[in-house]
């Protein structure tokens, strides 16, 4: 509002003071008024980035000059002390593209040589021309080399930045580059209109300043325009910041777009990856469960993690080039990590699903096969020496060696204690059959718990102590079935070598899946040399 | 199943006086008709899981002595503890299959009809693999397990005998090796002493 204050003023003054030029003249700060719009637009859309502030900045050094209308030698004094300095917040604007921030040393010493350009090297100018309020001596001659030393120092400068562009639009993606490209070739074009149009104004213009001013305003004018199309195209529109993460996640979720899809919105880089840690797992995971590796930041990417109440539930990996504060993304990782974390628990839901169905999958084939190769076989034998001349005692032994196997490959499905008399009983035929004694401890199971609790529970003590004879070499193996109001919970104990993983075996993995898959938790604490202890609490209201 | 066993029950010249349905029905039967001999599966309807089992428990309460033939399709060690548990007069514990070896099955029908016991030699097995801390079977000699084994399954020092290929007489001696190594008190009738066995193994 202010701005448009100052604008209508200078403008009004402009027009007011006549004179044959005073509608061209008037274009300055209408020139400035259209940076300040464009620059609040901007701001507006994408408050974290530093693009609309700086497009007012430059809007304000638009207008800043033409208060010279008054005339007055203050005023007259700030016109020629910061008459260039627009073309040094071009400059900058065009190297902090789109986040508004500087990336490297180099931009930052390009920039500040640019304004160096623009201010300093404007002294010699304004200090020994006659015309300016702030004439010490009148020397043309340092007038003359001034204006030279400048020119050839702002030429380096617009290489520098020119050099800068191209290297960026090399390093970026195709999308970003079809707004890279037009962008930064006008940015140049823009740069070199004022003094290149000024050194031609003889040769070219023919002396006309009409021409020249109108080709100098409008492509100078253009500029805050090209960068705000530029910001909301291809690979730098973000529409929103953080605060709408939370309208985001206040929404109703039937009509929400994915997490992913909202970061890459708010943080401006479609590239956004949200990766998972799921328990068991040591690489994070991706939306399907699949282990991923974190990309480096020498691949220009960059990762953040992030948490929920101190655990890590998950990361978010961005363009280390298009968000350079990792905070920002930290502050978005904050405010989605309920979300995040939720997600996460549904792929690990969707991963322990597809191994519970790979298990069982795997279980029938063990069983087909094993019906296939053991029993089926076997019978094909038996009919062949029926038919022969196989005797009867060959016969029977055949029969009853099937018979057996039959009744291994049942029990190895679904132990008949199981079933029979439930799990203390399983448990302890399952005793009866180790070949080393083991300590067990029952209690309050006289009432059975529901088949899945019992099953799963069976399975659970089954592979701990199967794990525990295969892996850890115990010399004492204890179990206990401890049933309290609501819970069942089990233990399995040796003395092993210890130093089991989740992750090691598929066996642990499968007690976790199958325990989980009922509301229950699994704990394996297993250090090296110290044995190995599996906890499994089950949900069991008795 | 069943028509198979009624084939051979009829060819050894039993008779059959009625089929259950079910663990219900099979009490109400017997409990009727008080047969001589009741032959039955452990798992059997309504429930499918040792219906049989407490069937055969509870006449056995109501009518001791009622001699009682235990099929199952696999064997357990406490479900024979829970047989012989307080009278092992008449109780023979099988797996099905033995049903196939028609003259060794007769014979064992024969035996727990006449009071005796039978259990399935991988129900012994099983008691005697089981690994206990300070176990006294480590003691024993291969012999002597052979013996203890045949002793758990019912079998008289005779049929022990005659299936090891020994004298009568060197089974006793091994018997007594047994019963001292064990601590079981060698007064012991013939029948009896498959308890003793069975009440040590299963401890």
């Amino acid at each position: 509002m202010g701005a448009v204050c100052v604008a209508g003023t200078l403008i009004a003054l402009i027009l007011h003071q006549g004179g044959e030029y005073a509608w061209l003249t008037a274009g300055f700060p209408v020139l400035g008024l259209v940076y300040v719009t464009t620059g609040l637009v901007a701001w507006a859309r994408r408050p974290g980035s530093r693009l609309g502030l700086l497009l007012v900045i430059a809007g304000a050094f638009a207008l800043l000059p033409e208060v010279a209308v008054v005339d007055a030698p203050v005023p007259q004094a700030v016109a020629w002390i910061v008459g260039t300095v627009i073309l040094g917040v071009i400059v900058q604007l065009l190297l902090s593209f789109p986040t508004g921030r500087l990336h490297t040393t180099t931009e930052r010493v390009v920039v500040l040589a640019t304004y160096v350009v623009c201010l300093p090297l404007q002294a010699p100018l304004y200090l020994f021309d006659p015309d300016s309020p702030l004439c010490v001596a009148t020397r043309p001659d340092l007038v003359t080399a001034g204006r030279d030393v400048q020119r050839v120092a702002g030429a380096l400068v617009t290489l520098a930045t020119a050099a800068l562009l191209i290297q960026r639009m090399r390093r970026a993606r195709p999308e970003q580059r079809r707004v890279l490209v037009p962008l930064s070739v006008y940015g140049i074009f823009a740069l070199l209109v004022i003094p290149v149009s000024s050194a031609l104004e003889h040769s070219v213009f023919e002396g006309d300043p009409v021409q020249r001013t109108i080709l100098q305003l409008v492509s100078v004018g253009l500029v805050p325009i090209v960068f705000l199309v530029a910001s909301s195209r291809g690979g730098f529109d973000r529409t929103s910041d953080l605060a709408e993460l939370g309208i985001w996640l206040g929404s109703e979720e039937a009509g929400r777009p994915e997490l992913r899809a909202a970061l890459a919105t708010t943080l401006g880089d479609p590239s956004v990856e949200v990766l998972f840690r799921v328990p068991g797992e040591e690489a994070l995971v991706d939306d399907r469960g699949i282990p991923v590796t974190v990309p480096a930041l020498a691949d220009g990417r960059g990762t953040v993690d992030v948490e929920l109440g101190g655990r890590a539930v998950g990361a978010i990996t961005y363009d280390a080039m298009l968000v350079d504060r990792p905070e920002e993304i930290r502050e978005a990782g904050r405010i989605v990590a309920i979300a995040l974390d939720r997600q996460r628990l549904n792929v690990e839901l969707r991963a322990s699903r597809a191994r519970i169905a790979a298990t069982a999958d795997g279980e029938r084939r063990r069983i087909a096969r094993d019906l296939h190769d053991g029993l089926q076989a076997r019978l094909v034998l038996l009919a062949v020496q029926a038919a022969g001349r196989g005797d009867q005692a060959t016969l029977q032994a055949g029969i009853q060696s099937a018979i057996e196997e039959l009744r291994e490959l049942v029990d190895g499905v679904m132990p008949a204690q199981l079933t029979e008399r439930g799990l203390a009983a399983a448990v302890e035929d399952l005793r009866d059959r180790l070949p080393m004694p083991i300590e067990l401890r029952v209690d309050g199971l006289e009432q059975r718990p529901r088949p899945d609790v019992e099953s799963a529970a069976y399975f659970v003590v089954s592979e701990a102590i199967s794990n525990a004879l295969k892996h850890a070499g115990p010399a004492a193996l204890s179990v206990s079935l401890e049933r309290t109001r609501d819970q069942l919970v089990l233990a399995v104990a040796d003395d092993g070598a210890g130093g089991a993983r989740a992750r090691a075996g598929s066996g642990i993995r499968g007690m976790v899946d199958r325990v989980e898959a009922l509301g229950g938790e699994v704990y394996v604490d297993s250090v090296p040399g110290r044995g190995t202890r599996v906890r499994a609490v089950i949900p069991s209201a008795s | 199943m069943r028509e198979g066993l009624r084939l051979v029950l009829e060819g050894a010249g039993f008779t059959i006086e009625a089929v259950a349905e079910d663990a219900r029905d099979l009490v109400r039967r017997a409990l009727g008709l008080k047969p001589d001999l009741v032959i039955e599966d452990i798992r059997m309807p309504p429930e499918l899981t040792d219906d049989g089992l407490r069937a055969a428990l509870q006449l056995r309460s109501e009518l001791p002595g009622l001699p009682v033939m235990v099929l199952s399709q696999h064997v357990q060690r406490r479900y024979a503890v829970e047989l012989l548990r307080h009278d092992d007069r008449g109780v023979g514990y099988l797996l099905k299959e033995r049903i196939a070896d028609l003259e060794t099955f007769i014979a064992d029908l024969h035996r727990v009809l006449d009071g005796g016991t039978v259990l399935d030699p991988v129900v012994v097995a099983a008691m005697m693999d089981r690994p206990r801390p300070g176990d006294p079977l480590a003691g024993l000699t291969p012999r002597q397990r052979e013996v203890l084994a045949l002793m758990a399954e019912g079998r008289s020092n005779a049929a022990i005998a005659a299936r090891l290929h020994v004298t009568e007489k060197s089974v006793v001696r091994h018997v007594s090796l047994v019963y001292d190594a064990l601590g079981i008190d060698q007064s012991s009738e013939d029948h009896r002493r498959v308890l003793a066995v069975v009440r040590y193994l299963s401890r």
